[in-house]
C-alpha cells in the first residue's frame, strides 16, 4: 500500500513537481527549456563514442543535481521510464552485445533525465504555451492539454469510485481467479469512462460558453530574459561541444 | 427592453425523455428571475438550452431581439454568462487572473485588464488574481468561475445552483454578491431562501411551468409546493406556527430579512411587545393542557 502511495503521489496527472515553481530553472521561459533540453537530448542521441555518451549521462545527472527537483520525484519519475530503456538496451544487448547495451541505457537514461527536468520543472500549461509559441499547430496543443484534462477527469473519478467501492466494503481484486471482483472492477471501469465522458462534455460547453475557438494557450504572453538566453546559450554549447568532439572538431 | 423571451418551449432527450414541457418566460433588462424546482425538473436544462448547448426544440427563444437557433448559438452564447454548477468544469486556466482573462482573450474585447480588474472585484477576489486555480477552495472557484464570466460582460447571467457545495459564510458572501449585481439573472436552484433575498420573481418549474409570481406568493400556496415536490424553508415554517397561534401574518417571508419586517409589523400592529418563555410541566393532571405545545408558551402582552 505505502508503494502505491508512493507511485500515486510522485507521478500524478500533471507531473510538474509543485516545489519546482520557485526554483530557478521553474521560473525560466518554458521556451528556453523546451529548446535547450531538445537540443541536448538530440546531441545526447546522436553520441556513439561510449566516453562521450557517459559524459553525456554525467551532465544530465548534473542539471538534475542543479534543477532542485526532490530526489524523491527524480527516482519515481526514471523508475516509470526504466521498463521501456531495460528494453531498449535488451534488444541491443543481444543482437549487438552486452557493452553496446549498457551504452544504450546511458544514452536514454541522459535523455530521459534532460526530459524529466524539463517536464518537473514546467507545468503542463506553460509547456504547451511554449510549444504553441514556438510554432506547433494550435490543434496538436490544444488537443494535448484536452487530453491531459480527460485522463485527469479519468483520474478524479477513478479514485471517487475506488474510494466508494472501499466504504461499502469491497475488498476484492487480488486474485485474477475472484469472478466477483473482477464484475465489480470491469463494471467500475465502465462506469468511469461513462462519468468521464459525461464530465468531459460539460468542460467543453465550459469551454465554448467562454468563447473557446480552438486555441488554450495561443494569448500567453513572457518575454524572453538574460537567465533564460544563458540557460538555453550553456545548454546548446554544451551540446554542440560534445558533437563537435565526436566529430573530432576538437582535440 | 426584454433581454429574454421564451415563448411555447418544449424539449426532449435523444431517448424521448421529455425535459420541458411549453415554457414560456420573459426577462426585461435588470430582472432577477428564479427558477425553483425538484431534481430533474428541467431547471439545468432550461439555462443550457438558452445557452445554446441543447437544440434541436420547438418553440421560440428569443435573446437580446435575436431569435437562438442552431446558427446563431456561437454568437448568441457571447451576450450569455453561464456559471456552472461545478466550477470544475469551467475554471480551465492556471492562475485565477489568466481564467478570468480567459473569454474576454477568446473574443478579442478590448481593455482585457481593466474588464479583469472590475471582474476581480465584484465577485470579491482582487487579492486572488495570481493564485493558482486549482489550489482554491471550492466557495473561490465558484467566484474566480464567476468572476471569468462577468469580465465577458454578458447582458444575460445564467446561474446553476449557485449557492450548491458552499459553506454558510461563502454562501452568504454569494448572496449579498448576487444582491448588489445590477445584472439581468435567470437562477436555478433548490435554494429557496436564497433565491427570495436575491430575485424579484420565481417560476416553479417542473417540466412544465408549475406557478409564477414573488417567492412569498409561491410559498403561501402550499399546493403548489406539494406538487412540485418542494420544501417550505424553515423560516416560513416558523411563521406558519406564529398564524395558527394567532398573529396576524399576511404574507409568509422567505428569508431572514423578510420575517425581521413581518416580525416588526406584527408587533407595531398590535401596539404591544411579544415575549416568550419556556417551563417545564408533565400531563399528569388532566386540567394541565395547553392549545399549542406543552414546552413552550407564547404570550402577547398588551
Amino acid at each position: 500500500m505505502g508503494s502505491v502511495g508512493f507511485w500515486r503521489k510522485e507521478l500524478r496527472i500533471g507531473l510538474q513537481d509543485d516545489r519546482a515553481e520557485s526554483t530557478w530553472l521553474g521560473r525560466l521561459d518554458a521556451r528556453a527549456k523546451l529548446v535547450g533540453i531538445l537540443i541536448f537530448v538530440i546531441a545526447c542521441a546522436i553520441l556513439t563514442a561510449p566516453e562521450l555518451v557517459y559524459a553525456s549521462l554525467v551532465i544530465s545527472l548534473g542539471i538534475s543535481a542543479v534543477s532542485s527537483l526532490r530526489p524523491a520525484y527524480l527516482i519515481a519519475s526514471y523508475a516509470a521510464a526504466l521498463p521501456f530503456i531495460l528494453l531498449a538496451a535488451f534488444s541491443v544487448t543481444i543482437t549487438v552485445g552486452w557493452d553496446r547495451g549498457a551504452l544504450m541505457i546511458a544514452r536514454t537514461s541522459a535523455c530521459v533525465l534532460a526530459l524529466i527536468v524539463l517536464v518537473g520543472t514546467t507545468s503542463s500549461f506553460d509547456l504547451f504555451a511554449g510549444l504553441r509559441r514556438l510554432g506547433v499547430p494550435k490543434v496538436l496543443t490544444t488537443l494535448s492539454l484536452l487530453v491531459q484534462k480527460y485522463i485527469g477527469l479519468l483520474g478524479q473519478e477513478l479514485s471517487r469510485m475506488t474510494t466508494a467501492r472501499k466504504a461499502r466494503g469491497f475488498r476484492g481484486g487480488k486474485s485474477l481467479l475472484d469472478k466477483y471482483a473482477l464484475r465489480v472492477i470491469s463494471n467500475t471501469a465502465g462506469m468511469v469512462f461513462v462519468r468521464s465522458a459525461g464530465r468531459a462534455d460539460r468542460a467543453y460547453e465550459g469551454l465554448k460558453s467562454r468563447g473557446f475557438d480552438g486555441d488554450l494557450v495561443g494569448w500567453r504572453q513572457t518575454r524572453i530574459k538574460s537567465g533564460d538566453l544563458a540557460f538555453l546559450s550553456v545548454l546548446a554549447a554544451v551540446s554542440i561541444s560534445l558533437l563537435a568532439l565526436q566529430a573530432g572538431l576538437i582535440a | 427592453m426584454k433581454v429574454l423571451d421564451i415563448q411555447g418551449l418544449s424539449f426532449a432527450y435523444e431517448d424521448g425523455t421529455v425535459a420541458l414541457k411549453d415554457v414560456s418566460l420573459s426577462l426585461e433588462k435588470g430582472d432577477k428571475v428564479a427558477i425553483v424546482g425538484p431534481n430533474g425538473a428541467g431547471k439545468s436544462t432550461l439555462l443550457h438550452l438558452i445557452a445554446g448547448f441543447r437544440t434541436p426544440f420547438s418553440g421560440t427563444v428569443v435573446i437580446d431581439e435575436k431569435r437562438l437557433d442552431e446558427k446563431s448559438a456561437d454568437s448568441l452564447r457571447m451576450r450569455i454568462g453561464l456559471l456552472f454548477q461545478d466550477p470544475e468544469d469551467q475554471v480551465f486556466m492556471p492562475t485565477v487572473k489568466e481564467d478570468v482573462a480567459f473569454g474576454p482573450r477568446n473574443l478579442k474585447m478590448d481593455d482585457i485588464d481593466l474588464r479583469i480588474a472590475r471582474a476581480l472585484s465584484t465577485a470579491g477576489i482582487e487579492g486572488l488574481a495570481n493564485r493558482k486555480t486549482h489550489k482554491l477552495s471550492f466557495g473561490m472557484k465558484k467566484r474566480t468561475a464567476l468572476a471569468g464570466v462577468l469580465a465577458m460582460d454578458p447582458s444575460l447571467l445564467l446561474l446553476d445552483e449557485p449557492t450548491a457545495g458552499l459553506d454558510p459564510r461563502a454562501r452568504a458572501d454569494l448572496i449579498s454578491l448576487l444582491k448588489e449585481m445590477d445584472k439581468t439573472m435567470l437562477i436555478a436552484t433548490h435554494d429557496i431562501e436564497a433565491v427570495a433575498e436575491v430575485a424579484d420573481r420565481a417560476l416553479v418549474l417542473n417540466i412544465g411551468v408549475v406557478a409564477r409570481g414573488t417567492m412569498r406568493e409561491l410559498v403561501m400556496d402550499r399546493e403548489v409546493f406539494r406538487q412540485a415536490g418542494l420544501e417550505m424553508p424553515p423560516i416560513s415554517k416558523l411563521f406558519e406556527v406564529l398564524k395558527v397561534m394567532g398573529y396576524t401574518i399576511t404574507e409568509l417571508p422567505v428569508s431572514m430579512d423578510q420575517a425581521v419586517c413581518e416580525l416588526t409589523k406584527v408587533i407595531e400592529e398590535g401596539g404591544s411587545h411579544t415575549h416568550a418563555h419556556i417551563h417545564e410541566h408533565d400531563h399528569s393532571k388532566a386540567s394541565d393542557t395547553h392549545p399549542h405545545t406543552n414546552v413552550n408558551r407564547v404570550h402577547r402582552a398588551r
